[in-house]
C-alpha cells in the first residue's frame, strides 16, 4: 500500500510546484522507484490473498510451501467451497446446498436470500431437464412458501416459474435464467457467503490495489508527464512521450 | 413416475425413519439426520411442520445415546437442533423441552472440533432467541463457564459466550458483575479477531454498558483510550454490521455520560456513517434507521446536525423510490418525527418537498397495516403539527389527513389511539375556519366516546384534544360538542380519578365559556351543574395545575353577567354555615405557583369592575372575607402580571371608599 502513498505524496508536491506539466524522466522515476520500500512478506500475503480467496487452492499450497507464507484460512476449506461453487456451476444445486449445509449450516440459515436464489436455481435446472411436474410440485412446496415471506422473492419466483410458460423458452423475456451465467451467478453468491462466514473478505485486494494504481495515474496525468503503466499484465514503464 | 423423487422426502415418512434410527441405531441414523438436516435449514416452514410432528425429541434421543454414536451423528444431530433453534422460537422450545440442553453442553468438552463447533453453534442459536431461559451470571459456577468460553480460541465458543451475556445481561448489577468478572475486557480483546467475533464482542459489550455510568467510567470512555480509539477505529470498517455495531456503541457511551462524545466533528460523522448504512437493504439497514431516530431523539442540536447532513432530503427520496418494507417505513418515520420536533426549519423542508409527495406518504402511512408504522406516522404528524405557521396555514386539515386520523380512533390498539389523538391535539389548535371538517367526519363522537375510556390515557388525550377543538370555535361547533359530550359527563371528568384529566376537562370549560357573553351560560344549565363542580374542584384540589385551571373558568365567568358574578361569589366565599373558614380565595392569592395568582387576581378584576350593579356589595363582601387586605400584601409581588393585575383590583375596590381601619 506504501506504493500508492507515495504515488499520491509525489502528486501533492507536484501540485504545489507548478501549473505547467513537469516533466519526470525515467532516472528520476525510478531512483524516486527504488526509495519505495516494500517488505517481501507483504507481497507475498496479497499474492497469497489472491490465490486463497479466488479458490487456487494447489498453487495456494505450493505457493505456501515455497514462500512460507501462511494462509489466513484452512486450506481444506478452499477445497470444500470450491466443490460447492462447482456442483452449482454444473447444476447439481441440492449437492451444493447438502455441502453448504455439511461446512457451516448457520450459512442458508441466517442468509434467506442466498437460500431462496439456490432453490431458485433448483427450480431453473428441474425446467431445464424438463421434469415439468416435479418443477411445479417442488415450486409449489419449497418456493412459494418463501414468496410469501418476501415480496421481491414471489417476483423473482414468477419470472421462473414463467419459464414454463413459453415454448420456445430461449428467445423468451425470461431466457437468461436458462443461461449459464445465471448459474454463475449463483455459484458466486454462494462462494461469497462462504467466504464472510470464514471472516474472510469476498474480493482479493489485488484488483482493487491495481484499480488505486490506475486512479492515481490518471490523477498524476494532469500534472506531470512521467513513466506510466499503461500495460498491467506486464506492468512495464512507458518512456515518457515530451 | 413422476413426483416419486420427492415422495420420499415427505415428512411423515422421515419420521418413521426417524423413530426406528432412533430406536434401533446403526448405520441409518447419519442419513436420516443428514437428511432431516438439509431439509429444515433455511426453511421456515419445514421446520414448522416437522416440529409439529414430533421430530425434535427423536433428535435428542440419538444426541442423548452418546457413548454409541460415532462424532459424525454427533454433528448432525447438533446441526439440525441447531436448525430447528434458529429463527423459530417455537423450535427453541421444542429443543429445549425436549431436554437437549444438557447434552449439546457436554459436546462442548469433546475431543472432536468439529463436534465443539457444532454443539457451540446449536447453544448460540438457541440464545439468540429471546424465548431462552436466562442464564444466572450470579452462579460462581456460571460466571467461571462464561470466562472459559471467552478465553478460548474458538469462534464458535466465543460466540456463544457473547451470546449468552447478549440474552441474559439485563440488570446494572448484572452489568457490574459481569464487568467486574473481567467480560469486558476480554470483549475488547477479541474486537481483535476475526469479523464474527467483532461482531459479536460489540453486541455484547453494548448489553454490559447499556445505561450504566458506573461501568462504562471503569472500562470505557476516552481516558481509557484503547477502547475508545478501536471503536472509533471500528465507526470505519469495511463490513456494515461492525460500523452499525460500532456506533450503537459510542451512542450508548454518549446517552448514559453525556460529558463523552462532546466533539461536533464525531457527532457529525457518526451521522454521516448512520446515513450511509441506511442504505444497506437489509438489517443493517433497518437498525441503522432506529439507531439513527434514537441518537437524535432527545437533543436538538443533534437534531440540527442531522438536518444539516441532509437527513430529510435523503428519507424523501427514499421513501419515493420503492414500495418501503414496513421495519423501514417505520424507522423513516421515526426519524422524520424526531427531526421535527423541535427545528421549525425541518417541518418547513418536509413540507415543501415536491408536490407534497412526503407528506403524502406520511399520511398513506396512518392506514398502514401494520401496527408499529400507524403510531409512527401519527407520532410524525404531531411533530411536524407543532409549526405554526403551517398549522394556521390550514396544511392539515384536509380530508386526506383528517378522515384516517379520525378512522384511527377506532384502532385495536391503544397505542395508536393515544398516538392519533396527540395528533389530533395539535391540529384541531388553530383555526376556527376548519375545525367544522373535523367535526362532520365523525371525529367529535369518536373523541367523546375515548374520553370515557377505562384508561386514562386514552381519556386524558380525547378530553386534551377536546379541549383543543374547543380552542376558539365557533358558536354552531361548540354548541355540537357541548351536546355530544353533555354537561353530566363533563362533570364527573372535572372529578376524574386522574388529576391530568382533572386539569385538561378544567382547560376544556375554560375554552367552553370563553368567547361570546352567551357561551357563560353552558356552565348554568341544569342549575349549574358544571359551575358547582368547577367549584367543588377549586375548594378540594391540591395540584397547582388542576387550581389555575378551574380558577381560569370562574375568571372567565366572572366577566359575564351580574347574577354570573353572583354565583362566582357563592362559590370563592365560604358558605353561611361555616363562618370562621377562610375565603380559598386568600390560599389562592398567597400560592407560590404565579400563574394561579395571576388567575385568582383577575377573577378579582372582573367582579369588582364599578360599572356593575353589585359591585359594592361585592367589594364589602371580599372585604371582610380578607381578601382586599391580602391584595395590599401583594402590591410589590415578584411576578410583573400579578403586581400589575393588584393595583387594578385594588384601584377598583378604592373608588367604593377604603372603609380600612
Amino acid at each position: 500500500m506504501s506504493l500508492f502513498w507515495s504515488v499520491i505524496r509525489q502528486l501533492a508536491e507536484i501540485e504545489a510546484m507548478a501549473t505547467s506539466k513537469k516533466v519526470i524522466t525515467r532516472e528520476e522515476w525510478e531512483k524516486k522507484l527504488n526509495d519505495v520500500k516494500i517488505q517481501k512478506e507483504d507481497m507475498n500475503k496479497l499474492v497469497m490473498n489472491f490465490l486463497v480467496t479466488e479458490g487456487y487452492v494447489d498453487a495456494a499450497e505450493k505457493f505456501r510451501m515455497e514462500s512460507g507464507t501462511e494462509p489466513d484460512i484452512d486450506l481444506a476449506t478452499i477445497t470444500d467451497r470450491m466443490a460447492v461453487k462447482k456442483a452449482v456451476q454444473s447444476g447439481n444445486v441440492e449437492d451444493a446446498i447438502e455441502k453448504v449445509n455439511d461446512l457451516n449450516p448457520e450459512i442458508l440459515d441466517t442468509n434467506p436470500q442466498l437460500f431462496f436464489h439456490l432453490q431458485q436455481q433448483r427450480l431453473i435446472e428441474l425446467i431445464r431437464n424438463g421434469k415439468v411436474e416435479e418443477a411445479l410440485e417442488f415450486a409449489q412446496e419449497e418456493l412459494a412458501p418463501r414468496g410469501e415471506e418476501n415480496q421481491s422473492f414471489l417476483e423473482e419466483l414468477e419470472r421462473t416459474v414463467a419459464l414454463l410458460a413459453f415454448e420456445d423458452v430461449k428467445n423468451s423475456p425470461v431466457g437468461d435464467l436458462l443461461d449459464i451465467s445465471q448459474r454463475l451467478k449463483t455459484a458466486s453468491e454462494v462462494n461469497a457467503a462462504i467466504l464472510t462466514s470464514q471472516s474472510h473478505e469476498k474480493d482479493p485486494k489485488l484488483p482493487s490495489l491495481l484499480r488505486m494504481l490506475l486512479w492515481a495515474q490518471n490523477q498524476l496525468d494532469e500534472k506531470a508527464v512521467y513513466p506510466r503503466i499503461t500495460d498491467l499484465f506486464t506492468a512495464t514503464l512507458e518512456d515518457p512521450s515530451v | 413416475m413422476p413426483g416419486s423423487a420427492s415422495s420420499t422426502h415427505r415428512p411423515e415418512g422421515l419420521i418413521e425413519r426417524l423413530r426406528s434410527a432412533a430406536e434401533d441405531g446403526g448405520e441409518a441414523k447419519l442419513k436420516v439426520l443428514r437428511e432431516l438436516k438439509n431439509q429444515i435449514i433455511g426453511n421456515r416452514t419445514k421446520k414448522l411442520s416437522y416440529i409439529k410432528l414430533g421430530a425434535v425429541p427423536f433428535v435428542v434421543s440419538i444426541l442423548s445415546s452418546a457413548s454409541s454414536s460415532s462424532d459424525s451423528v454427533l454433528v448432525q444431530c447438533a446441526a439440525t437442533l441447531g436448525s430447528f433453534a434458529c429463527g423459530v422460537d417455537s423450535g427453541v422450545n421444542a429443543v429445549l423441552d425436549a431436554g437437549a440442553f444438557p447434552h449439546l453442553i457436554n459436546l462442548l468438552s469433546h475431543s472432536n472440533e468439529k463436534v465443539v463447533d457444532a454443539g457451540a453453534r446449536a447453544l448460540k442459536m438457541i440464545y439468540q432467541s429471546k424465548v431462552a431461559p436466562k442464564y444466572d451470571f450470579f452462579q460462581e459456577k456460571n460466571m467461571e463457564f462464561l470466562i472459559s468460553l471467552l478465553d478460548k480460541n474458538n469462534e464458535n465458543l466465543t460466540g456463544l459466550g457473547a451470546s449468552i451475556i447478549t440474552h441474559s445481561c439485563e440488570t446494572n448489577d448484572e452489568q457490574k458483575i459481569l464487568g467486574d468478572a473481567g467480560t469486558l475486557k476480554r470483549l475488547i480483546n477479541l474486537l481483535e479477531g476475526t469479523t464474527s467475533q467483532r461482531d459479536a464482542s460489540l453486541e455484547s459489550f453494548a448489553t454490559i454498558i447499556k445505561e450504566n455510568p458506573q461501568v462504562i467510567s471503569e472500562f470505557v470512555g476516552p481516558e481509557n483510550g484503547r477502547t475508545w480509539g478501536t471503536l472509533i477505529e471500528l465507526t470505519k470498517d469495511r463490513y456494515p454490521r461492525t460500523r452499525l455495531l460500532a456506533c450503537i456503541c459510542l451512542i450508548l457511551i454518549k446517552n448514559a455520560v453525556p460529558s463523552y462524545l462532546q466533539s461536533i466533528g464525531i457527532r457529525t460523522k457518526l451521522i454521516l456513517i448512520l446515513l450511509e448504512l441506511i442504505d444497506d437493504s437489509g438489517q443493517v439497514g433497518d437498525e441503522a434507521l432506529f439507531t439513527l431516530s434514537r441518537f437524535i431523539a432527545d437533543e436538538e442540536c443533534l437534531q440540527k446536525l442531522a438536518f444539516e447532513a441532509n437527513t430529510i432530503d435523503k428519507l424523501c427520496v427514499l421513501m419515493q423510490k420503492e414500495l418501503l418494507q414496513p421495519k423501514r417505513l417505520e424507522g423513516m418515520l421515526m426519524i422524520l418525527a424526531n427531526l421535527c420536533s423541535n427545528l421549525e426549519c425541518c417541518r418547513s423542508v418536509l413540507l415543501q418537498s415536491p408536490k407534497l409527495h412526503t407528506i403524502n406518504i406520511i399520511t398513506d402511512a396512518l392506514s398502514h397495516a401494520i401496527m408499529d408504522v400507524r403510531f409512527a406516522a401519527c407520532i410524525c404528524l404531531k411533530n411536524i403539527s407543532r409549526s405554526v405557521k403551517y398549522l394556521s396555514a390550514g396544511h392539515f386539515m384536509t380530508e386526506a389527513v383528517v378522515i384516517p386520523l379520525i378512522q384511527l380512533l377506532y384502532d385495536t390498539s391503544t397505542t395508536v389511539q393515544v398516538a392519533a389523538l396527540r395528533a389530533i391535539s395539535n391540529l384541531v389548535i388553530d383555526f376556527t375556519m376548519h375545525k367544522s371538517l373535523f367535526v362532520q367526519n365523525g371525529g367529535v363522537k369518536q373523541l367523546v366516546e375515548l374520553s370515557k375510556s377505562m384508561d386514562s390515557t386514552v381519556r386524558l388525550n380525547a378530553v386534551w384534544a377536546l379541549r383543543n377543538l374547543m380552542f376558539l370555535v365557533d358558536n354552531r361547533c361548540k354548541e355540537g360538542i357541548f351536546l355530544e359530550l353533555r354537561a353530566l359527563s363533563l362533570t364527573s371528568l372535572i372529578s376524574d380519578p386522574s388529576v391530568f384529566v382533572q386539569e385538561q376537562a378544567l382547560g376544556f370549560i375554560c375554552n367552553l365559556v370563553n368567547g361570546s357573553v352567551d357561551s357563560i351560560d353552558y356552565v348554568f344549565a341544569e342549575d349549574a351543574l358544571l359551575l358547582n363542580a368547577v367549584g367543588r374542584q377549586v375548594w378540594s384540589a391540591s395540584k397547582p395545575e388542576v387550581l389555575i385551571q378551574g380558577m381560569y373558568v370562574l375568571c372567565n365567568v366572572s366577566s359575564g353577567k351580574e347574577f354570573q358574578k353572583e354565583a362566582v361569589m357563592r362559590q370563592i366565599l365560604p358558605g353561611a354555615s361555616n363562618d370562621g373558614a377562610q375565603s380559598i380565595m386568600v390560599a389562592m392569592l398567597q400560592s407560590d405557583v404565579a400563574q394561579l395568582r395571576t388567575a385568582s387576581v383577575w377573577t378579582i378584576v372582573n367582579l369588582t369592575i364599578p360599572t356593575g350593579a353589585g359591585a359594592l356589595a361585592r367589594v364589602v363582601k371580599l372585604r371582610n372575607a380578607g381578601i382586599v387586605s391580602q391584595l395590599k400584601n401583594m402590591a410589590n409581588d415578584p411576578c410583573l402580571d400579578v403586581k400589575l393585575r393588584v393595583r387594578t383590583a385594588l384601584g377598583q375596590s378604592m373608588i367604593f371608599g377604603d372603609f380600612s381601619t
